[in-house]
């Protein structure tokens, strides 16, 4: 097995085609933040709901992640099993082969599920284990797709991990599966993972202005709307740079036109539906969608304007990857948030190029370096408040900084005009909160006026 | 009494954790310290991802951030580039390099290195080693205490030249398990310190990951025992292990030193904490104070209370060893019954349990834990203990499903209580639900 394909990937590892972009940067030792390739494909895949996804590998990297992310179904939920060939001593010595596929009979037999993911990971992809081989015969056996998903930990960072996925759906699952009959031709969102229902959002206002959805790739996913893909008529790339890829090969496999586009901020979800509509290249849909829109927005500054007084000027520093640094910046600017400072640290330079055009030009750009870094933006622009992921937010706490959790963990979803609606309400009851006032004031004790007999 | 597995090839719903995450979990105990995981950048992203979740605090960890080629070439040159950072940029005193899977079938040998780079810069004041924790082997627990035990090696290496000693006798070194919550640290430390010993925890996470605002963000853990104390202990008169996993540290520094020790297997319920206090009373000579005494009283009173609560159910565990065979002699004081205790991978104590004991995973505990009432483990096991219908009680790593999970006390008459309470509880609303959807509609 060659888990690397180094010639296909290197040049486009991260963004565009073109090699005018960067290569993904070496992550450096001793300043590395954020997760491998390992994580980034699981990222994508893990939302197909009703596959079972099987590690294989040593525990630790089923047994310290799985149920890490905020990822939602509505409805099967073998996704949300942690499954892992648990290799010990023996096995790595003599191979885990066999261990695989016993394991993948035994997924197959007690769990029925319509196809089963199998990751590499650091280990197994080191002692040279054939993942593609033991699948190939345990999926021809079975007689259900067994995928193999070639992005060990060490190959690279997230964003490869992504795109690796994005390949294995590419080469195991577009194309190999018709949609019924009476299914409309639809949109397919590329890279919407559902996070806290982001998706159902979307959906809801897609239906509203009468686009189908034909395959989520992959929030709240079945495996089998994927296999019917390549039937969809428009591919919509929502935040993920990392699968601008496979809309790629799909236009030129399939012919099918793609877009990128955000649901963050209501012009950003203005303008994607409306793509949407005109690449369907459908008169009565864009009149609906127009109608859709308008009658949305206007609703949505009406609701917005007790927010909108209490936001205006309030100064944000936004520490997040890929897409969400452009797309987020046009949220909050139509909340009247102010945008000091920026993160670019996983950003390609199409999304520089993006956030400088949003950004004004006293803007920060913070390129790496972690929380000590974002810290300093925070303190040096006066920031009120910190948008950024998870792991960051224990460490905007410990400083008494308001913050906001933008990243896969998180719990509220920002996406459409609701979302944008949810995330003015949120960043309002987070600066307004008491304990900025309590935590900062010090126990009567330390007071220095004395007690006054 | 017995061990069994059942026979599976896949682990399915794992509660077994990697090693490497349990050092790290160790090395926050420290304070001014940096755990370093020789590994590919996901075998330090996720221990600090979970480690957040679980403790709600920033978690100190960095990685050698390995990628194919430095594998295949030279691993080190990884490794001592993110010791020079480390060093230069964050001056910790305690540096732990952890080794992982990766390390150890690519056959990097980092201990050499980390020696010769030592040497090299004439390294002096902090305290720097290695500890070898592939995941294959051992889980949460077995890499907490194999990192504590190659700390307190570098210890006594480096003031094993010193000359000689002086015991005080009136100082205890606690060694607490993986297990323990950083309250639980702070009540052990207490119950101690409460017959007039000075107690130094090695680590201490009761100081570092109990939640405090002192000074802002580092990128060093933000508490913990400081190295010079660490050092201290070494003066130590007698060793108080807690978790049956501490034993090998205990046991390292009675053979260099000649400090005797103590091992608690247990740490829960009414008898251990007896034994305890008992045994603290003993060597110390003074009597037990009072608010233990009165402790106890309500503890038991507590128990009368409960005890119809608990007449006729059945509980499941799962849980890593130390923290099961704990867990078991409390539910055994509540009088329930103990339909499945599964623990994440073998150890004697484990072993050498009165009770039939599976080593597997939360799958294990769905399929043999079947009519159980109440479930007893980490936040993964919530949908297993809906899917069996029973009433789920956090408890071990990682807790994401409620908040303070990290300050819950388990330990001493006033955790038994807590935890006996809180099993109640979850038991009595349990039950009025059952009532209430068996309300005849007409």
């Amino acid at each position: 097995m060659d888990p690397i394909r180094k010639d296909e990937f290197d040049s486009e590892a991260c963004g565009s085609k073109a090699p005018k972009s960067k290569p993904c940067p070496r992550p450096k030792p001793g300043e590395a933040a954020g997760g491998c390739s390992f994580d980034g494909a699981q990222i994508t895949l893990l939302p197909i709901m009703d596959a079972a996804h099987l590690v294989h590998g040593p525990i630790a990297c089923a047994g310290n992640s799985w149920e890490s992310r905020g990822t939602l179904s509505s409805g099967p939920s073998l996704s949300q099993y942690g499954f892992a060939t648990d290799l010990n001593d023996s096995d790595i010595i003599f191979g885990g082969e066999k261990k695989l596929k016993e394991s993948i009979d035994y997924i197959a037999g007690r769990f029925a599920p319509p196809a089963i993911f199998v990751y590499s990971t650091c280990v197994t992809a080191l002692i040279g284990e054939d993942m593609d081989a033991v699948c190939k015969e345990a999926g021809d056996r079975l007689g259900i797709p067994v995928i193999p998903v070639n992005s060990p930990g060490f190959v690279g960072s997230k964003n490869l991990g992504n795109r690796l996925a994005g390949d294995a759906l590419l080469q195991y699952v577009i194309g190999t599966g018709e949609p019924e009959p009476e299914l409309p031709p639809g949109v397919n969102l590329i890279g919407e993972y559902n996070i806290a229902g982001e998706m159902w959002d979307i959906e809801k206002l897609m239906n509203s202005a009468g686009i189908a959805v034909t395959s989520r790739i992959t929030g709240d996913a079945r495996y089998k709307e994927i296999t019917w893909a390549h039937r969809a008529k428009v591919n919509m790339v929502v935040c993920s740079r990392a699968l601008l890829g496979l809309a790629k090969e799909m236009e030129s496999r399939y012919g099918i036109p793609y877009f990128e586009g955000s649901f963050y901020g209501a012009k950003e979800t203005t303008y994607s539906l409306r793509q949407m509509a005109y690449l369907m290249n459908d008169r009565d849909m864009e009149r609906r969608v127009d109608r859709l829109t308008e009658r949305e927005e206007s609703r949505l500054i009406q609701d917005l304007r007790p927010y909108r007084k209490i936001l205006k000027g309030k100064k944000a520093v936004l520490y997040t990857g890929g897409v969400k640094s452009w797309s987020v910046i046009s949220a909050l600017k139509e909340l009247g948030v102010q945008v000091v400072g920026v993160g670019t640290n996983k950003s390609t330079e199409d999304d520089v190029r993006r956030i400088a055009d949003r950004v004004g030009d006293d803007t920060e750009y913070i390129p790496e370096g972690g929380a000590t870094r974002i810290l300093k933006t925070v303190r040096e622009r006066k920031a009120d408040i910190m948008i950024a992921g998870g792991r960051n937010m224990y460490v905007a706490m410990k400083e008494q900084i308001p913050f906001i959790d933008i990243n896969q963990e998180r719990h509220k979803a920002y996406a459409g005009y609701e979302g944008l609606l949810r995330l003015a309400k949120e960043l309002t009851y987070s600066l307004a909160n008491p304990i900025w006032k309590l935590a900062a004031s010090p126990a009567p004790w330390d007071k220095e006026v004395p007690y006054d007999r | 009494m017995t061990v069994n597995r059942r026979n599976k090839p896949a682990s399915v719903n794992p509660i077994k954790i990697g090693q490497s995450l349990g050092a790290v979990l160790a090395l926050q105990g420290c304070y001014r310290a940096m755990p370093l995981i020789h590994g590919s950048q996901g075998c330090s992203a996720f221990p600090k991802a979970l480690l957040t979740r679980h403790f709600r605090e920033p978690i100190a960890v960095q990685t050698s951030a390995l990628q194919e080629m430095d594998v295949i070439f030279d691993a080190n040159r990884n490794l001592e580039e993110a010791l020079n950072i480390v060093l230069s940029k964050h001056r910790p005193d305690i540096i732990g390099i952890i080794g992982t899977e990766l390390t150890d079938v690519a056959g990097v040998d980092y201990a050499t290195m980390l020696k010769s780079y030592k040497r090299e810069r004439n390294m002096r004041g902090g305290l720097a080693f290695s500890v070898v924790l592939p995941d294959f082997r051992g889980s949460l627990e077995s890499g907490f205490s194999a990192t504590v035990e190659a700390m307190i090696d570098e210890m006594i290496q480096q003031v094993g030249h010193r000359g000689s000693r002086t015991v005080n006798t009136r100082q205890i070194t606690l060694l607490p398990g993986s297990f323990l919550t950083p309250a639980d640290v702070m009540e052990l430390k207490e119950m101690i310190s409460a017959f007039g010993f000075e107690v130094i925890a090695v680590p201490d996470i009761s100081t570092s990951l109990s939640g405090h605002l002192l000074t802002g963000f580092s990128p060093l853990t933000r508490g913990g025992v400081p190295l010079d104390s660490m050092l201290q202990s070494l003066q130590s008169g007698l060793t108080i292990a807690v978790g049956a996993s501490m034993e090998r540290p205990a046991r390292r520094l009675h053979n260099a030193l000649g400090t005797p020790y103590k091992v608690f297997s247990g740490a829960m319920g009414l008898k251990a904490s007896d034994e305890m206090l008992h045994f603290l009373h003993q060597i110390s000579g003074e009597p037990v104070p009072l608010r233990y005494c009165w402790q106890r009283e309500n503890l038991l009173d507590s128990m009368l209370d409960a005890h119809f609560q608990f007449a006729g159910m059945s509980v499941v565990s799962a849980l890593e060893p130390d923290h099961l065979y704990s867990i078991s002699a409390w539910l055994e004081e509540l009088g329930v019954e103990q339909k499945a205790l599964i623990a994440s991978y073998e150890t004697p104590v484990v072993a050498g349990m009165e009770r039939e004991v599976w080593i597997g995973d939360m799958d294990d505990a769905e399929v043999l834990g079947k009519g159980a009432d109440l479930w007893i483990s980490n936040s993964h096991g919530i949908a297993g203990a809906q899917r069996v219908g029973a009433a789920f009680m956090p408890a071990g790593f990682p807790v994401w499903n409620e908040l303070g999970a990290y300050m819950s006390v388990s330990v001493g008459y006033r955790g038994a209580m807590e935890w006996s309470n809180k099993a109640g509880n979850l038991l009595m609303q349990r039950e009025a639900k059952h009532r209430e959807s068996s309300v005849r509609h007409r």
